[in-house]
């Protein structure tokens, strides 16, 4: 395997080390922006088809995913939106293969034309982690409190190639330089509570890139930090990606952290894709009431100043007992008869655009699709 | 105490078995958060949810039942107090040994080729000088039940105080109360229970049992002390200072609810080992004095008969075994019923 | 990190000091020590009395002997007890013979009931699981004195008897050969024909196995032979290098190999020193066993495999020491058992008064003596390590970093191994640690019921007699344990976890 080149991004500040300075300090150059990084090919890499999850319970079977299908492309950002519960984190386990063992999973999931789900569990091991790489959501507890970073790093590297302790801990070194960490040889000996929350996920990341993967599955990457590094992890994400050359599935229930980052758009609810396209399309010309919905209730800086958020009223529906017809249709201002008996299909709207709504064409002639929702008080 | 699993949970140990029942359990898969929130759509109180697991829980179930039927026996059978039983012999009087005073109990039908379903003159058999083993027993039963629920109670009501006090309060209060309690611990349960229990011999089982109580308390009280740091820091105690509540309000209504189900839990688990350390120290010959009996008393009473007349050893361990292990299954289910975590959804 | 050490010290002086007036002050009240001197007739009532009272200090009032002891204790001196006997000599026996009884029994319970907590967390919710937890439930609700005087009754008594003509009646082979293939298959993962087949492999090999050794009478004259040696430390190569390492590679495998024979050849080699060992000799050998080992491990396994290599080699020649070493006992069990009579399993007592033989012959009376209530105390501290293990593996299992292991790629045996494993003992180390320290108080039951004179007749003869001095020496070994151990808990603690340690 060969390994790419490993650039020290940052010159590392020679004090203090205190990791939350540094945090913030260390990202003085121009931010990077999706325009900077290379663009996607047309290589198909990931081709999730009709996947289904299902969990037996006690009070019934959760459907936690009821078909999905989408394509990644290599070098490709796909951002994946929904609420918890719209099966996005869970679509993104199968393709890890890290769900439950109650999981009753169907459909297929190829990277680069073998079907994930019905390789041996060897050889779905060894794609994980090499070919296909994660950053979880939480970097406080996703790291082993009771090792050192050095060593949790090394370790993704020696499960996968043959190759003396010695030189695996060079190249978490290397990876550590890579996703900014000042003093890397130092800090491969320390232990993950002294590093700032901010600081772990860029372990996170260099624990992802290590062995070099085609796919990096980011879960809720900036979720659990806080809102001035989150913008630094996403840089960090895209950037690395540019190294590595590897693409990213960006999986949030964040529109915001969409927006800058990813090529095209997945929006997820209840278990299902609702709405897929180039971000753009799926921010300015929404063709699914719920994307609407989102976009109106994110608060903005522009615009009139009495504006009010314009929120979705109601909760997700239950995933043992699902309505019938559209999912979205008792939350939904625009829902008629058809919606409550008959399941939209996803359907094309034009220019590679796909909507699940008996309605998007009314979406399509309004002004202002968040019109719909009524304004909160 | 010298064996009672899991309430002597070091501090910093996992106090808590995540998920034990195979039942909850399938509920809840760890990776499957969202799938999980989606069925979060039936609202249900507290009580109601720790009852339904509770229920659920099979060990514990059994454990009920078999306990009630044997606090039943006990109490009815020979009466208790004033209150007359339905048997008609009683633990003192002496009389004829019939024939070798073996057991009448009956259990296997004769259709299986046993003697019938019936009591008989005397179901446990007698003792050498022909008292009735059914009546003994029941009485050693009736003394070592009293004896460790009044040591569950001391115990709990003990620890708890000191527990939520050191816990609560911080500073020079918590420094002596820990310390207090750090001597409690270092010294051996049996010695210092013996020793108590040689000097109030002659003063009954209740004074015996609360004594007992007096220095069972220790783990309680870590285990609360433990719960309560850790709910002091939470937002909602930080709100009811911020708006000027008393501490003692603040102990009684906002923290100490919240630490019920530890307690309750902590409370069961050592009334369970109670059981075995009076049997221990009466067996020893440092617990529950004669004229008194305990089921304890009557295994080291009887021990030299194991070979000639064995029934008098296996009445009493078997009722010793099955309190302590009835009493421990309602302990397991109550820890799975009220344990949190098991309706925690990670997000 | 030492100022915490010598902070927790100082605490435990103080803890230790103020528990020790407490037991002095219910000591002394305990009973009337001049009870049986008033009984005594006319003028020997009073130089009894008197010679009571000066020995013990009676006309003294209680803090004042408080302080005599502790002054005399401070000194190396425990004092004499009511007859004027040196209770340092009464104590040094009595230890001695309580922490010949507790260590193996608790070194056992602590390697078996982790275990069996490991396996039975992984193998959550199946049978196996159920079964475990049934059984340590059951093993938590025994009073000891009651399964102990079972035990002697059911398990030597008649397996004594039994020795006298060991066949073993087909139903007895039946029966352990179904629990053997019901163990098996429920520890094998994968479906229902895996299971299937290890069910009835294992159910076999075992009933064969029993009917073998039933019909050679090996039981009369047992031995495993160089054939079966050699092939238990080949097994234990290839085992301990599966779960150190995996077998994906051959090195760390033919280091731990190799080791297994070095260990058969030198069975053979040191077979007139193995003849009638000291201690001494058996622990050096030990010690050599693990460097020979190390050193295999070492140099076989280069600088890639190393790290596996040395701990697969190790453990394949500790392992392979204590089949020849088993092996040993085996032969001379007939001697052994021809000299007690035909009954080498012991209920009463710590070893065969004036018992003379070789090395292995007394270690085979030790065996014999130590076999029961060793077992007794097994059965009720297994439950309880078993029960904690599995909570803190499952806790550990659900963790997110162990989801993070997995993410890496990491094979399973490496995420339990490296991750849950190590996370998931780190609390138990901490209630080993208090365990250790109350079970020498605790072991008094046990040694009542199997008539071991020990730490708990120090105890009970005092109590008898009102004489604090016996009381105390039994106080200062068992609550010193504790309050050590506790210290020691807490000190351990802070190394594992680093959190800890760093703050």
């Amino acid at each position: 395997m060969s390994l790419p080149p490993a650039t020290p991004s940052v010159p590392s500040p020679s004090s203090p080390l205190d990791a939350a300075v540094t945090d913030a300090a260390d990202e003085v150059h121009t931010a990077r922006t999706l325009a900077d990084s290379s663009p996607p090919t047309d290589e198909e890499i990931l081709t999730v088809e009709n996947l289904t999850v299902e969990f037996p319970t006690d009070d019934g079977l959760v459907k936690a995913v009821r078909g999905v299908d989408y394509t990644l492309h290599a070098r490709e950002v796909l951002g994946i939106v929904g609420e918890s519960g719209s099966g996005k984190s869970v679509s993104s386990m199968a393709v890890m293969g890290l769900l439950p063992k109650n999981a009753r999973v169907r459909g297929s999931i190829r990277y680069r034309g073998q079907d994930l789900l019905t390789l041996r569990p060897r050889e779905q091991r060894s794609l994980r982690g090499r070919k296909i790489a994660m950053v979880f959501q939480d970097p406080m507890t996703s790291l082993n409190p009771v090792r050192s970073v050095g060593d949790q790093l090394a370790e993704a590297v020696l499960a996968h190639q043959l190759v003396p302790r010695k030189k695996a801990l060079e190249r978490a070194r290397e990876m550590l330089e890579l996703v900014g960490i000042p003093q890397a040889g130092k800090r491969l000996r320390a232990y993950p509570h002294e590093f700032s929350g901010g600081m772990r996920q860029r372990v996170m990341i260099a624990m992802a890139i290590i062995n070099d993967p085609d796919i990096i599955i980011a879960d809720e990457p900036t979720t659990a930090l806080d809102v001035t590094v989150q913008a630094q992890i996403l840089e960090k994400l895209l950037e690395v990606k540019d190294t590595v050359n590897a693409a990213i599935l960006l999986i949030t229930h964040d529109l915001g952290v969409i927006a800058g980052m990813a090529h095209r758009t997945l929006v997820m609810y209840a278990g299902k894709p609702v709405e897929i396209g180039a971000t753009d399309q799926v921010f300015y010309e929404p063709r699914m009431p719920y994307t609407a919905g989102l976009l109106g209730s994110i608060p903005s800086l522009e615009g009139e100043r009495d504006a009010r958020l314009r929120p979705i009223v109601g909760t997700p529906p239950s995933l043992i007992h699902l309505p019938p017809g559209c999912p979205f249709s008792p939350r939904c201002p625009l829902a008629s008869d058809i919606c409550r008996e008959d399941e939209p299909a996803v359907t094309d709207t034009g220019d590679g655009h796909h909507a699940a709504c008996h309605h998007s064409d009314k979406l399509a002639e309004a002004a202002d699709a968040t019109a719909f929702f009524k304004e909160g008080r | 105490m010298t064996q009672n699993p899991p309430a002597s949970a070091p501090e910093k140990g996992p106090a808590k078995d995540p998920a034990k029942d195979p039942a909850t359990a399938g509920a809840r898969p760890p990776g499957a958060a969202d799938a999980a929130q989606g069925m979060a759509v039936v609202a249900r109180s507290q009580g109601q949810l720790v009852r339904r697991r509770f229920l659920r829980h099979r060990g514990a179930l059994a454990g009920m039942l078999l306990l009630f039927f044997v606090v039943a026996l006990a109490v009815t059978s020979i009466g208790a107090g004033p209150l007359p039983g339905w048997w008609d012999k009683d633990p003192t009087t002496t009389g004829n040994v019939v024939g070798n005073g073996d057991p009448t109990l009956s259990v296997l039908p004769d259709l299986l080729g046993g003697g019938g379903v019936h009591l008989g003159e005397h179901p446990f058999g007698q003792d050498n000088i022909g008292r009735d083993y059914f009546a003994l027993t029941m009485r050693g039963t009736q003394v070592s039940l009293l004896i460790a629920i009044i040591v569950g109670l001391v115990a709990t009501l003990v620890g708890t105080v000191i527990g939520a006090a050191a816990g609560y309060f911080r500073g020079w209060i918590e420094a002596v109360l820990m310390r207090v309690t750090d001597v409690v611990i270092a010294i051996p349960t049996l010695l210092i229970a013996g020793l108590i229990g040689v000097i109030i011999a002659d003063k009954g089982v209740v004074l015996f049992a609360l004594f007992l109580g007096l220095v069972a308390w220790t783990q309680i009280a870590r285990l609360v002390r433990g719960e309560v740091l850790s709910l002091r820091e939470k937002e909602f105690v930080e709100a009811a200072r911020s708006v000027g509540t008393s501490s003692r309000r603040i102990i009684f209504k906002h923290i100490l609810p919240n630490t019920v189900g530890i307690i309750i839990v902590a409370a069961t688990l050592t009334i369970a080992s109670a059981v075995l350390l009076e049997s221990a120290l009466s067996f020893v010959g440092l617990g529950v004095q004669p004229p008194d009996t305990s089921l304890g008393r009557l295994i080291t009473e009887y021990r030299s008969a194991l070979t000639v007349r064995p029934w008098l050893f296996y009445w009493p361990g078997l009722f010793i075994v099955a309190i302590a292990l009835s009493v421990n299954f309602i302990g397991d289910g109550l820890r799975d019923a009220f344990d949190p975590r098991q309706t925690r959804v990670r997000d | 990190m030492l100022a915490f050490i010598v902070r927790r010290l100082f605490v435990s002086i103080w803890v230790f000091l103020a528990a020790s007036v407490v037991i002095f002050f219910l000591a002394v009240n305990v009973r009337d020590p001049l009870s049986e001197a008033r009984q005594l007739p006319g003028p020997a009532q009073e130089s009894a009395m008197a010679e009571i009272t000066e020995r013990m200090h009676l006309d003294e009032p209680t803090i004042v002997r408080y302080f005599l002891w502790l002054a005399d204790v401070l000194t190396g001196d425990l004092g004499v007890n009511r007859q004027g006997q040196d209770v340092n000599a009464m104590l040094e026996g009595a230890f001695t013979a309580t922490l010949q009884l507790v260590t193996g029994a608790t070194v056992l319970a602590i390697v078996v009931g982790i275990t069996i907590g490991v396996v039975s967390a992984l193998r959550q919710y199946t049978a196996l699981d159920q079964t475990v937890t049934f059984v340590a439930f059951i093993c938590f609700s025994l009073p000891v004195f009651w399964i102990g005087t079972l035990l002697k009754q059911f398990l030597a008594l008649d397996f004594n008897d039994w020795l006298a003509d060991p066949t073993i009646s087909p139903v007895f082979i039946g029966g352990i050969a179904l629990l053997t293939g019901m163990a098996c298959a429920s520890i094998i993962l994968g479906d229902r024909r895996t299971r299937l087949i290890s069910f009835a492999a294992s159910a076999a090999a075992m009933a064969t196995l029993l009917a073998v050794l039933s019909a050679t009478e090996w039981f009369t004259d047992p031995g495993l032979g160089p054939f079966v040696v050699a092939l238990s430390a080949a097994a234990g190569a290839i085992g301990f290098t599966t779960l150190v390492r995996g077998l994906e590679w051959q090195r760390p495998l033919q280091a731990a190999l190799m080791t297994a024979g070095v260990g058969v050849v030198a069975m053979f080699a040191l077979d007139p020193v193995l003849d009638d060992p000291d201690v001494l000799t058996i622990g050096g050998l030990a010690v050599l066993t693990a460097a020979v080992s190390a050193g295999i491990g070492w140099y076989w396994g280069g600088d890639l495999y190393r790290q596996a290599a040395i701990p697969s080699a190790v453990l394949t020649g500790l392992f392979t020491g204590a089949v020849i070493f088993t092996d040993r006992m085996l032969m001379n069990f007939d001697n052994y058992s021809a000299s007690v009579g035909g009954r080498p399993i012991s209920t009463v007592g710590a070893e065969t008064p004036n018992y003379e033989g070789t090395f292995w012959e007394s270690g085979l009376d030790s065996f014999g003596h130590l076999a029961l209530p060793t077992l007794a105390l097994v059965l009720l501290s297994l439950a309880s390590y078993t029960r904690y293990t599995r909570a803190s593996m499952l806790e550990v299992m659900n963790q997110d970093y162990v989801r993070t292991a997995r993410a890496k790629g990491l094979s399973e045996r490496a995420v339990v191994t490296r991750h849950v494993l190590r996370n998931g003992l780190i609390p138990i180390t901490t209630l080993v640690a208090y365990d250790i320290g109350a079970i020498l108080g605790g072991a008094v039951v046990t040694e009542q019921v199997f008539g071991w004179s020990a730490m708990g007749s120090l105890l009970f003869t005092g109590i008898e007699q009102g004489d604090p001095m016996p009381i105390m020496a039994f106080f200062l070994v068992t609550g010193g344990a504790v309050v050590v151990f506790n210290m020691l808990a807490d000190i351990a603690y802070a190394f594992v976890d680093p959190r800890i340690r760093l703050s």
